[in-house]
């Protein structure tokens, strides 16, 4: 019973607010746009990235890929499922090695792994997103974006420049966090910063955007870092040579692909 | 001597004063740490490790390859369900390792010398069921990674879903679930080994919470240590008292009066005192051997006193007038005190040369205790009596004739017997020692050099009982690590950039047609590379800035020449990955065939590295299929195959296998038994198939790991004990040449105690007991004790000879009250060890049952062998003429 009456005061609340002109955004709505700027700009893009992993010990290690990203537009769904075609220029010996992933919102993701040296097209299963991108300290799901709906939402802070959300899993069980803060830019609507609670409360995890570009009108994060507390490692990853909506065709993002690169869209 | 007769309050007032220093410079610091900056407060170790010297080559080694593969000290937590048939795989004790590794991850605190630091777990190398990942075949061709538990599981299916995962992976198989699928261990790293017993206690308190079939067991190394430190200061609490009280009561057996075994016991206390204060305030530590220190100093501290009272009260009945029979006593008995406790220091002080920093300390600082005990024996005793209320004197020295005479004893009547037989039988006396000496000299070829800290707990302890379950169900809990590294000598960098530019031409003239800019985008790197070719300090190197040069060029030029500078990037990456040498599928096939010989010697439970890797996410690749368990031919299969390995949850767990410059790599081995004797044998049979497999691959092994570094440094103590004995035996032998003024008394007073320690050694290998530290410490130290009783034997049986003219009737008169009073003391000494067998560590143990051994036999051994050897050899040994000089005439009633 209490909590059919908070939810309707809840709902009353936003309500009253969405009503009011220039008042205050709902959590919902700023990370919706938030969403929006980090991961759907245009139509379509591509980025050559470079990733630059150093290890507690300074030991660094680089990654070095051409990212394409299309968004798939269905109906009646703004920010919906997406495709990304990762294609690993370096290490030398990963050279021509691609992951490909049609990221759903709502279910599970698909996955290919293309590995040339063994001549193997693999998909992937996994049973959540949180394990590593080709052994950085992002995560799978920071390439390719959190769902939204997958944690609640509460707008804690609003600075001069910044909105401060906090975000809980809605199902603690399949993620390491306990929850996460992120500070987004009111103007451009990009996250600046992400830091993620354990249990114990305690910062372990650390994303900041280094650089912000506008490309083609979009505010563009051209270099950030995601810095691993328990491990002491770091990454850096680096966005050169963006360009957004060149009409990259659907039919890349197919399993064909993978042993055929699209060379004139890598480039 | 006659001031401190004078001045007996004063005397005892300084002997106070300094003792209360003494003990206040080793107090304060340790309660005020923060009120005493610059002394030092008592610090503990119970690192096996220092038993090696922190710059020491393989200890230096060990710590290198530790921070370089992330590799950190570990508890190890087995939980065992015995009851239930499928033993922890069901719902109910899964549930328990879910929560209790939940748990364990949550357990650091802040560090107290740098708050932004944490000291505890280490949560992401954390090992268990739900922190590690399943890989595993999933529908349709797909390949599946998932944490291997993410949840307790609802069903029982489900728990025994869960252990067939984790057996069909290598690296989980034997180490994470046990062989026998019945028990599972968690493998909790940790900051530093000092939090361990934190960690462990935490641990212990949450499992108190549970209840259920199943055991817990909790063990690792830093465990052990910390437990040792624990025990340690409860055998300094109870086996140090019960030593005083044994002492004091046979005191009292020989002397029945309490006013005069009361100073002793001072003596002996403030001589404690003296030592660890000094110990503690020089910044050493207490450690398993320094620990030891107060055991050992107090009953060779109450030894002179014995003497000095028991000849004053001999006297004292005589004349009655105290002061002048002190002064008198203390003529008498000054050199043979000083002697005694001379060679006793030089005992103790030779383990000084041995290469063991606790070892030396010990050694050191009981011939500084031993220094302190004579000195206040010889000033503080006299002090003493003369502060004794003269109505306690009374009667005093009568009662004690009374005793003595009134009590033909059965000792006293033995004595008589067995000086009779040596003398009438001196033959068979040296007869049976000589075949005593054969068999010992056998024993002692017999002897097993071994030791294991593990087996230093007595066999109930927690930690034994955890030590050999764990063994039972797994692959062995003693881990070693076998590193390889590429051994390549480094080329010159102007012939590598040469190489290089050639490599470069070609490449890029492949590009020119595809890329416009390439041309330019080559000009630009030869003339880097002709620069950086003479100025960089080595290949790598070389490399490395030429990559930072292009990548300064990407940056800064036009973006139309970027994709030529790629190609530029790739070439310089091939180029340094033809270094890469542990992508080389040879070189892992090779890494293989090292761990199937360990296997092979039956030692080594399980190996884990990274060839079982790269062949385990292989096998997943290709349907997981057995016969695709195998490393790929070439190192771009190997690369992305490892690549694939680095989508987990833990990437960095292949950090712990192999550097990320692929340049070192390290093999863990796990092994069944941490005998020394069995790590020795597996690092021998390890070099001998390298010797008879040679492959030209450029790699060189070295063991580390702490069951590694036990071997080393008993290698060194063995060696280091045998120079330190030798160099007491000379040392004391130069001083027994030097007081008897003869060469031939000096041989002869060594005799015994070395047919005693012969003896000894040769019973150790016979009954097959480990020469283990304790035993190897005991040699040189039983030497310095062992050598007083020749001392007072010999100088009384010289004065004896001199007085009665005949060898014959002088041995009667030897075997009453001298060889009485060396049985007496060899009897406190012996008998002062004993209590260490009350202790709950077993080098504690041993050290006390042997040291008795020795000193019992070195008593008997010297009123046994000598008056026969002086039976037989007494026309030699006492024509001298120079019998009566004055240093020897001073010997006289060396002994009581």
């Amino acid at each position: 019973m209490k909590q059919i009456v908070l939810i309707i005061i809840i709902l009353f609340m936003s309500r009253i607010s969405a009503i009011a002109v220039g008042e205050p955004l709902t959590a919902e709505a700023i990370i919706e746009k938030a969403n929006h700027t980090a991961y759907y700009q245009g139509k379509d893009g591509r980025a050559q990235v470079s990733m630059a992993i150093t290890d507690k010990q300074g030991r660094k290690r680089q990654r070095r890929f051409t990212l394409l990203r299309r968004n798939v537009m269905q109906e009646g769904a703004v920010d919906g499922d997406q495709e990304f075609y990762v294609y690993f220029h370096r290490p030398a010996d990963v050279n021509l090695t691609v992951f490909m992933v049609k990221k759903h919102v709502g279910r599970d993701d698909d996955r290919w792994l293309y590995l040339p040296a063994l001549d193997l097209v693999k998909r992937i299963a996994a049973s959540d997103e949180r394990s590593s991108f080709v052994g950085s300290d992002f995560f799978y799901e920071d390439v390719s974006g959190r769902g939204i709906a997958e944690d609640t939402h509460t707008l804690v802070e609003t600075t001069k420049n910044f909105y401060v959300l906090e975000n809980r899993p809605k199902d603690p069980s399949i993620v390491e966090f306990e929850s996460y803060k992120v500070w987004i830019h009111r103007k451009t609507f990009i996250p600046i910063k992400m830091s993620y609670l354990n249990k114990n409360k305690e910062v372990y995890r650390i994303y900041e955007a280094l650089k912000v570009e506008t490309i083609q009108g979009y505010p563009t994060v051209t270099k950030s870092r995601m810095k691993d507390e328990r491990t002491g490692s770091e990454t850096v990853i680096t966005y050169r040579n963006v360009t957004y909506d060149i009409g990259l065709p659907e039919e890349i993002f197919t399993e064909r692909y993978l042993r055929n690169p699209p060379k004139k869209y890598l480039r | 001597m006659k001031r401190i007769v004078d001045h007996p309050k004063i005397v005892t007032a300084l002997m106070a004063l300094t003792t209360l220093s003494f003990i206040l410079v080793a107090v304060l610091p340790s309660i005020w740490p923060e009120l005493f900056p610059m002394l030092h407060p008592i610090h503990v170790d119970t690192d096996p490790e220092n038993m090696l010297p922190k710059d020491e080559a393989t200890r230096v080694f060990h710590n290198e390859m530790k921070e370089k593969m992330s590799l950190n000290d570990m508890i190890v937590l087995g939980i065992v369900n015995e009851t239930h048939p499928e033993g922890v795989f069901n719902t109910a004790s899964l549930e328990k390792v879910f929560e209790l590794t939940e748990y364990a991850k949550t357990l650091r605190w802040p560090d107290p010398e740098d708050p932004n630091k944490q000291l505890g777990v280490i949560e992401v190398d954390l090992l268990a069921p739900s922190t590690v990942d399943n890989m595993e075949q999933g529908g349709l061709g797909s390949v599946t990674f998932e944490w291997l538990m993410q949840r307790p599981p609802a069903t029982d299916a489900e728990a025994l879903a869960i252990r067939e995962k984790a057996q069909r992976i290598p690296f989980l198989n034997g180490t994470l679930i046990s062989e026998d699928g019945k028990a599972v261990a968690l493998y909790i790293p940790l900051t530093s080994k000092e939090v361990s017993h934190q960690v462990a206690t935490a641990l212990e308190e949450k499992i108190a919470t549970f209840s259920g079939e199943e055991a817990y067991h909790i063990t690792g190394l830093p465990v052990a240590e910390d437990t040792f430190g624990g025990e340690m200061f409860v055998q300094m609490a109870i086996s140090a008292p019960i030593a005083m009280l044994v002492i004091f009561l046979l005191m009292y057996l020989f002397f029945r009066r309490v006013v005069l075994i009361i100073s002793p016991m001072i003596v002996a206390m403030v001589s404690v005192f003296w030592t660890m204060g000094l110990l503690i305030a020089t910044g050493n530590t207490i450690h398993i051997m320094s620990s030891m220190i107060p055991i050992f100093i107090m009953p060779i501290a109450v030894l002179d006193a014995i003497h000095i009272l028991s000849e004053f009260f001999d006297r004292y009945e005589e004349t009655k007038r105290r002061k002048e029979i002190i002064l008198e006593v203390m003529q008498t008995l000054f050199k043979p005190m000083f002697f005694t406790t001379l060679t006793t220091m030089a005992g103790f002080g030779s383990l000084a040369f041995t290469p063991i920093p606790p070892v030396k300390v010990f050694g050191l600082f009981i011939a500084f205790g031993v220094g302190a005990a004579w000195f206040w024996t010889i000033t503080f005793v006299p002090a003493s009596i003369m502060l004794i209320p003269k109505r306690m004197l009374k009667n005093f020295g009568l009662k004690q004739e009374k005793k003595q005479t009134s009590r033909p004893s059965k000792m006293t009547s033995f004595l008589n017997a067995m000086g009779q037989m040596t003398n009438q039988h001196p033959k068979r006396v040296i007869g049976a020692t000589v075949i005593l000496t054969a068999i010992a000299v056998y024993g002692i070829f017999q002897i097993r050099i071994n030791d294991n800290p593990i087996k230093w707990f007595n066999p109930s302890h927690p930690i034994r009982i955890a030590d050999k379950v764990l063994n039972e169900h797994f692959g062995g809990t003693y881990m070693a690590y076998l590193s390889l590294e590429h051994d390549s000598g480094q080329e010159e960098s102007n012939q590598y950039a040469e190489r290089f530019l050639n490599d470069l031409k070609t490449h890029s003239d492949e590009q020119e047609g595809l890329l416009p800019m390439m041309a330019e985008v080559k000009d630009k790197t030869i003339r880097e590379v002709k620069r950086l070719g003479d100025t960089a300090k080595s290949d790598l190197a070389f490399l490395d800035q030429l990559e930072t040069f292009v990548n300064e060029k990407l940056d800064t030029d036009p973006i139309e020449s970027a994709e030529a500078w790629e190609e530029v990037l790739l070439l310089i990456d091939l180029t340094r990955q033809k270094k890469q040498i542990f992508k080389q599928p040879e070189v892992l096939v090779y890494m293989s065939n090292l761990q199937d010989h360990l296997l092979s010697t039956g030692i080594v439970g399980k190996s884990n590295s990274l060839a079982d890797v790269v062949k385990t996410v292989h096998r997943e690749l290709f349907l997981g299929e057995e016969t695709a368990y195998l490393i790929p031919d070439t190192a771009s299969a190997v690369a992305q195959t490892l690549i694939t390995y680095q989508n987990s949850h833990r990437p960095q767990d292949l950090w712990h296998f192999v550097t990320p410059d692929y340049q070192t790599s390290s093999i863990w081995v796990q092994l069944k038994s941490g005998d020394n004797i069995d790590m020795a044998k597996v690092v021998e049979s390890l070099d001998q198939f390298i010797k008879t497999h040679p492959s030209d691959l450029p790699l060189k092994h070295r063991w580390f790991g702490l069951t590694y570094i036990n071997v080393v440094w008993q290698e060194k103590m063995v060696s280091g004990m045998l120079n330190a004995f030798l160099g007491s035996f000379v040392i004391v032998l130069v001083m027994m040449i030097f007081l008897f003024r003869s060469i031939k008394w000096g041989v002869l007073s060594m005799i015994p105690l070395t047919v005693t320690i012969g003896l000894i050694y040769g019973v150790i290998g016979l009954i097959g007991k480990d020469y283990d530290m304790p035993v190897a410490v005991l040699s040189s130290l039983s030497l310095g004790l062992s050598v007083d009783y020749a001392i007072h034997f010999l100088a009384r049986a010289r004065i004896l000879q001199k007085e009665h003219g005949d060898w014959q009737k002088a041995n009667i008169h030897i075997f009453g009250e001298p060889v009485r009073a060396i049985v007496r003391n060899a009897i406190v000494v012996g008998f002062g060890f004993l209590p260490l067998l009350a202790a709950p560590l077993v080098p504690y143990q041993t050290v006390g049952f042997f040291i008795a051994a020795i000193l019992l036999s070195a008593g008997a051994a010297t009123i046994l062998i000598l008056p026969a050897l002086i039976t037989l050899m007494s026309s030699w040994l006492f024509s001298e003429k120079k019998i009566s000089s004055s240093p020897r005439s001073s010997l006289k009633g060396g002994a009581s």
